[in-house]
């Protein structure tokens, strides 16, 4: 097991860095940002492939002059700055990232794709369908004296509503079909069971016409928590959401540039389709395609890649109340195409 | 073109910080062990580079 990487200092106050590599994406930008070099980003793809056991990056105690400079840049809440067991992120004078990620509880219809795709699991959906019975009414009636047992009734009904039951007759075992159940919570007394029937063993009759204006409308209760603690707002529930009920804010706006002088050496390396924490990526064609919809521009892609084929073009970070003139310089080194 | 390996800084695959790991981050096939040693076939080295890149001893280079 590995251990937190961990600095702390207590001087005219108390300073801590923290780094969480559960939250880490290995993207680097803490390493990139770091004015001291203290920060060293591990071998990522390797981590990411699990070839070996490390923690994505690795702070140098004796360098680190807890500035807080790392955590303020890294968008994934990796990085965890306290000045007097206060975490920056609450105090005044520091960034705030002004990312967002929710779902509309009221668009929603949980219809659970968001789930599906979701790289984070971040999106917990509990749906409640409604009861058949209180939807479609009538009555039903299986005449055992007549019944045969011979399961046609079970075979075409569409509900799965009629159970032929089979049991033992006699000391080996044999068994032998000789009862018939029929759910009446699943019947929709629709009479195929009825039409089937060689003995004219059952009566259906359907009433839920003649109560139509007693029968309420169909709703899908649900509940639907998008976890922002696990988020890492790639916009995969934005994107996949059929009722527009998912909106996200991502941490930069940019673009991907695949840089023309190099070659994507597609299936035989996919190290940028292992590093993406946003499922972002995808080999259509032996070529590595980045969907920018889906890409946070975290640059983790970028660094892993052999060939410094995949570019970075960030042209705006959602940081704001970046109150020091030399903090505010040194993360604009974030903004900008990312150089070879 | 393929690989080079550099066998004095590449060394024995059990002083190898990475246990080999430019043998397991080769999807081609191209690097195997033999004797302790890190051994490439050429022919099935497809240019990715990955192991040059993730070497831990700088062991891998091209000319």
């Amino acid at each position: 097991m590995i251990e937190m990487a961990m600095v702390e200092r207590n001087e005219n106050e108390k300073r801590s860095l923290k780094h969480k590599n559960e939250k880490c994406v290995g993207c680097g930008i803490c390493s990139d940002i770091c004015p001291t070099e203290s920060i060293r980003l591990g071998p990522v793809l390797p981590i990411a492939r699990g070839l070996v056991n490390m923690d994505y990056i690795n702070l140098n105690k004796d360098k680190c002059v807890l500035c807080g400079l790392c955590a303020s840049a890294c968008p994934f809440d990796a990085l965890e700055f306290k000045i007097d067991d206060k975490n920056i992120k609450e105090l005044e004078e520091y960034p705030k990232w002004e990312l967002e990620a929710k779902i509309d509880d009221e668009s929603c219809i949980y219809c659970g794709h968001c789930v599906k795709v979701c790289p984070k699991d971040a999106i917990y959906l509990q749906k409640t369908m409604p009861e058949i019975s209180e939807f479609m009414i009538g009555e039903t009636e299986i005449d055992e004296d007549k019944c045969i047992y011979c399961g046609m009734c079970q075979e075409i009904c569409p509900a799965d509503a009629i159970t032929i039951d089979d049991n033992d007759v006699n000391s080996s075992n044999q068994k032998i079909a000789n009862g018939i159940t029929l759910d009446e919570s699943k019947c929709v007394y629709c009479g195929l069971c009825r039409r089937i029937c060689p003995e004219n063993a059952i009566k259906i009759i359907c009433t839920t016409c003649m109560y139509r204006d007693e029968i309420p409308e169909l709703e899908i209760k649900g509940n639907i928590v998008l976890d922002e603690d696990l988020c890492i707002n790639c916009g995969w529930c934005q994107e996949i959401c059929p009722k527009d009920a998912a909106s996200v804010t991502k941490p930069f706006e940019g673009e991907i540039i695949m840089d023309e002088e190099t070659v994507c050496k597609g299936d035989s390396c996919h190290a940028c389709q292992d590093v993406c924490p946003c499922n972002a990526v995808s080999i259509v064609d032996n070529k590595s395609e980045i969907n920018g919809d889906l890409c946070v521009l975290c640059g983790a892609c970028s660094k892993a890649c052999p060939q410094n084929h995949i570019l970075i073009n960030r042209e705006k970070m959602n940081l704001n109340n970046i109150r020091s003139k030399s903090w505010e310089k040194h993360l604009s080194t974030l903004i900008g195409e990312s150089s070879k | 073109m393929p690989v080079i390996i550099d066998t004095e800084k590449c060394g024995k695959i059990e002083n190898c910080p990475g246990e080999g790991l430019c043998i397991k981050i080769c999807e081609q096939g191209a690097l195997f062990e033999e004797n302790g040693d890190v051994v490439l076939i050429r022919e099935k080295c497809d240019d990715c580079d990955l192991c040059i890149q993730n070497c831990p001893n700088n062991a891998v280079s091209k000319e």
